[in-house]
């Protein structure tokens, strides 16, 4: 999952991006407005986490721009104006959740993993396929009841297939949200970890869709 | 009219004097016609009588004549109430020459009498006609040929005192009349002056009441050049009031931006520290953001009191809350139901009708377990208040509150149960910002078992 964090205040991004990366997303920041909007505008991002003031560009803008540009990707709202007239000014500009500081991180990291959640059409915290199931709080992966040890990499592919379970994910979307902006994008690391990745759980659950991505599934396709 | 009114002053003012003025007008022209008719009268009398003179007593030796010239045809008319009459005063009952009108009857002398002559020797009295009628009668004494040892002839001319006074009551009548006429018109007219004259004043009236119900933001209209002033300084005050409490609330707005960043980085910095300094950093920098909370909506309503003329219609708020709220509890699809009428206004801020909406609503989302319903009435004006009231009930269908535990709750920061986020402040400041307004805010329970907040807040 590939998080944005767009906050000018130094300490508190550096603060969200720690926290977000120790959960196991994929974090960028952003510490102005105008570099915020466009990171948004070009990556596909997870989930946003948009500050309203902001130097350059305010948040407001910038989300009321993603939106007229049709960019859908959850946004959270992070700001100091508490009141409900900003609530809803932040809300009808298109936000899909606020959070008003000072706020505690874990309410934060709930926030986030309920976007995620909520974009992947997910109603619990669990996310169970055949014998896995994904704690999304705890950033936990347990095959028939027993802890499978990831590595962050590792943890980050495989809560990707599971939340879009069932569906044929291609290489392409994998390294757009598994990876930083920065990381150096290599389609074939992709193959390194879904070929890791089969050894620790059931080797069929991952299918290869020839030409297209990957797919998690319970059950094999049949022929 | 009430009695202490400038309307009231004037039209008193106007139709006192004119009341005042009107009768003793009358009474002057009245008593300057009656003098000028009766001198009028008299003058023709006193020409008749000179003519009947002139004309009877002017042969030397002959005994007078009865005069040549009918000067009057009332004369030959009998009892019509104008007779002449001359008679010799030395001799008793020497015959006398009388106009046909008198007949047979008499005239008084007035020198028989010992009424003294005026200037022109005539002597004037009053008298009984024949018929009993009153009369004017003039006497002039004059000898035959105007000669002093002649004879000496009374001659009496009389006309009817009541065709004078028939005259004058007449015209009495008349006046009074045109007198009345003129001053209830003046009234009408004083009554219709002061109504316009003071028409300007309604207008300001009019536009003030149209601030305060929000229809306007500034005094509108042509005003006369006496108010005009009045008018300006108003709309000044109004402009420098509402410039004021933006300011105000601005400057609140930066400080908590201000305050909120570093207070997030110092709670998140300290809960990564484990040991006990973190721990107490954390606890105090939770303390601080609460109070920082608590205090901003303090200034924002100290800010806010007495601003002259904000309604807010309360249905588009309501929504907009509805919408927002919906997206914030997606999780739990929790239908709101929303009860308000389209005109339902309420005469205030519109951010503080949101905040209050918005952390009832806020907290019956967090509790509710389906449905959460918005209710709101507009209260006719009651005869105590003489204002109209809202009525507002936010109700859920969650677990409810106990009545001990609603009789502690909206205590500062008290938060009944801490597993559910938020800071524990929205139903106090709720409270309060009611309060502010004149308003309340009662927790009872609600139609499906949950909570129900009732608010009551000033309509507009």
């Amino acid at each position: 999952m590939r998080v944005l964090v767009v906050e000018d205040d130094k300490d508190l991004n550096r603060q969200l991006v720690a926290a977000l990366g120790d959960s196991g997303y994929a974090v960028d920041s952003a510490s102005d407005g105008e570099e915020g909007y466009f990171l948004g505008d070009t990556e596909p991002y997870d989930v946003i986490i948009l500050d309203i003031g902001l130097p350059k560009m305010d948040g407001i803008s910038i989300l009321e721009q993603w939106r007229r540009a049709d960019r859908k990707m959850p946004v959270i709202i992070l700001t100091a104006r508490d009141r409900w007239s900003d609530k809803v000014a932040g809300m009808d500009a298109g936000a899909d959740d606020y959070l008003a500081k000072p706020f505690h991180m874990e309410e934060l990291l709930a926030r986030v993993r309920a976007q995620v959640r909520r974009a992947s059409g997910h109603a619990r915290a669990e996310i169970e396929c055949g014998p896995l199931r994904l704690d999304t709080k705890s950033a936990r992966v347990t095959c028939d009841g027993q802890q499978i040890k990831l590595t962050s990499h590792e943890y980050r592919l495989l809560a990707y297939l599971m939340h879009h379970n069932g569906r044929v994910v291609s290489r392409t979307e994998l390294v757009e949200h598994l990876y930083e902006q920065d990381f150096d994008r290599d389609s074939n690391t992709i193959e390194v970890f879904i070929g890791r990745l089969r050894k620790k759980i059931p080797v069929d659950l991952i299918q290869t869709v020839r030409g297209l991505g990957y797919r998690l599934s319970e059950l094999p396709e049949q022929g | 009219m009430r009695f202490n009114s400038l309307a009231f002053r004037l039209f008193t003012t106007a139709a006192t004097w004119t009341l005042l003025v009107l009768p003793v007008a009358g009474f002057i022209i009245y008593g300057l016609y009656r003098e000028d008719v009766q001198a009028s009268f008299d003058g023709q009398l006193q020409k008749l009588v000179n003519a009947i003179t002139v004309d009877s007593m002017g042969s030397g030796d002959a005994p007078p004549m009865a005069p040549a010239n009918l000067y009057e045809p009332l004369f030959e008319v009998t009892h019509s109430g104008w007779y002449w009459q001359i008679m010799p005063v030395d001799e008793p009952g020497a015959s006398k020459l009388v106009s046909p009108s008198l007949a047979t009857a008499t005239l008084p002398s007035p020198a028989a009498r010992n009424i003294a002559p005026d200037a022109s020797g005539a002597r004037w009295m009053k008298a009984k006609g024949p018929k009993g009628e009153p009369l004017r009668l003039v006497e002039v004494i004059d000898t035959l040929g105007h000669e002093p040892d002649k004879p000496r002839y009374s001659i009496v001319v009389a006309g009817p005192q009541d065709w004078l006074d028939h005259l004058v009551s007449n015209f009495r009548y008349r006046l009074t009349t045109a007198l009345a006429l003129a001053g209830l018109g003046l009234v009408a007219v004083t009554l219709f002056q002061v109504r316009f004259g003071l028409l300007p004043l309604r207008q300001i009236e009019g536009g003030l009441a149209a601030i305060r119900s929000g229809a306007a933001t500034t005094l509108e209209g042509e005003l006369p050049a006496e108010i005009e002033p009045l008018q300006s300084e108003l709309n000044a005050l109004i402009r420098s009031n509402q410039d004021i409490v933006d300011r105000a609330r601005t400057q609140v707005g930066n400080l908590a931006h201000a305050l909120k960043t570093p207070l997030a980085v110092i709670t998140n910095e300290a809960r990564g520290d484990k040991s006990g300094v973190g721990a107490k950093v954390a606890e105090q920098a939770q303390i601080m953001s609460e109070s920082v909370k608590h205090y901003l909506d303090r200034a924002r309503m100290a800010a806010r009191v007495n601003v002259i003329g904000r309604v807010t219609r309360v249905a588009p708020v309501a929504q907009s809350l509805v919408r927002t709220l919906e997206r914030i509890h997606q999780e739990k699809t929790i239908k709101i139901t929303v009860a308000c009428p389209p005109d339902a206004r309420f005469q205030g801020e519109r951010q503080d009708l949101e905040e209050m909406l918005g952390n009832l609503l806020d907290n019956a989302c967090k509790w509710a377990r389906r449905g959460v319903l918005l209710c709101v009435e507009v209260a006719p004006e009651s005869s105590r208040l003489r204002k109209k009231r809202l009525a507002i009930t936010v109700a859920d269908d969650g677990p409810g509150l106990t009545q001990a535990q609603r009789a502690r709750i909206g205590k500062r920061g008290l938060r009944l149960d801490e597993t559910k986020p938020g800071s524990g402040l929205g139903l106090s400041i709720v409270m309060d910002l009611a309060q502010s307004y004149q308003g309340s805010c009662v927790l009872s329970e609600g139609p499906e078992g949950g909570l129900a907040v009732h608010l009551e807040l000033p309509a507009a």
